[in-house]
């Protein structure tokens, strides 16, 4: 059975639009983070596609502290927590 | 004199301060008169080559400013993340000088790129707005990287942004419009790491002091600049060719 996923977002007053989340999912072929045409073709991250916490790539990549965060709590995952950067968690299994 | 160095500063209350003061500038810039005689028609190939050989010389003419600037990032002083964000930001600004270019030789107005770099209107002058904004840009290479990001992404790229977004909502011909709609994710991105930077790295009141400087020589150049642009692609100033230095 695979592990719950806890939805995770991008805090838009601290991201940078650098898009290295999004070229770090891809790259992985997790797809999870994409552009919303609206309002202003800014990146999101699709809850239904995201593995976290049973990936964590993006936050490893990401350069602005705090630009990533957990939905429901507003935690800061940027740069990853040490509970949550481990390494089992650092990509998909059956990726890496 | 140590007491002032030792002084800090508040880098989100500068970032935003330096964002607010271009964003004045940027409401109405030198841009918006081609947009507007666009919109009346009066508009045709030669002010299009004139417009984008003057904007393809602008951008290729920052990897001058990258390369200098670069040569002076030093490893360890700032986090990984500011050298990241400055290589994604050369290689954006890379793009887009490219698809200034490829629009040129797209519509034929340069048959190779050989021959655009030869033409008047792709021509970089010394003795031009254009070029003492590069070269001031350029004389930033002794500053520190947080300064730079400063003066030049929360302000000229700021400016940059609101043309940007204007033309690329407005502008009539199609395909001109999806190329400057095309690059606002990009400036918008290079205006907000311009905040981060400011917010993380600037944090002594010297820094804040030489970033408030420049950011206003770089936001006064920059208009110097487009103004300059705007008037060669309406023809209201003459397009400067290659000058020639006499021996003597």
């Amino acid at each position: 059975m695979p592990p719950a996923t806890i939805p995770i977002r991008i805090d838009h007053e601290a991201c940078t639009e650098c898009r290295m989340c999004y070229v770090v999912c891809r790259e992985i072929d997790v797809n999870a983070v994409y552009v919303a045409p609206e309002p202003r073709h800014r990146f999101e991250i699709d809850p239904a596609r995201c593995l976290y916490p049973g990936c964590t790539a993006c936050l490893m990549y990401c350069p602005a502290p705090g630009s990533i965060v957990e939905a429901a709590s507003g935690r800061a995952l940027v740069p990853p927590p040490p509970d949550v950067w481990t390494p089992d968690r650092r990509v998909p299994r059956g990726i890496a | 004199m140590k007491g002032h160095m030792d002084k800090q500063a508040d880098g989100t209350m500068l970032a935003a301060d330096l964002r607010t003061l271009a964003e004045a500038d940027a409401c109405r810039t030198p841009m918006d008169a081609l947009l507007e005689a666009a919109g009346r028609g009066e508009w045709d190939d030669d002010r299009g080559f004139r417009l984008l050989g003057r904007l393809w010389t602008l951008k290729r003419a920052m990897y001058y400013v990258y390369g200098a600037w670069a040569m002076g990032l030093n490893v360890n002083e700032f986090p990984p993340a500011v050298a990241y964000l400055f290589g994604k930001q050369i290689y954006d600004d890379s793009t887009h000088e490219m698809q200034y270019v490829d629009e040129i030789l797209r519509r034929g107005w340069a048959p190779t790129q050989r021959a655009a770099f030869a033409h008047p209107y792709c021509a970089f002058v010394p003795a031009t707005r254009l070029a003492y904004f590069v070269f001031a840009l350029r004389a930033l290479t002794n500053y520190r990287q947080n300064i730079r990001i400063a003066a030049f992404n929360l302000g000229a790229k700021v400016i940059e942004l609101a043309w940007l977004e204007r033309l690329g909502r407005d502008w009539p011909d199609p395909p001109l419009r999806a190329l400057f709609a095309g690059q606002v994710a990009e400036t918008r991105s290079h205006v907000l790491m311009g905040r981060l930077i400011v917010e993380r790295c600037v944090g002594s009141a010297v820094d804040e002091g030489l970033a408030r400087v420049d950011h206003g020589v770089v936001r006064q150049n920059y208009l110097f600049a487009l103004d300059e642009i705007a008037a060669a692609t309406l023809g209201l100033a003459e397009v400067k060719g290659e000058v020639s230095v006499p021996k003597d």
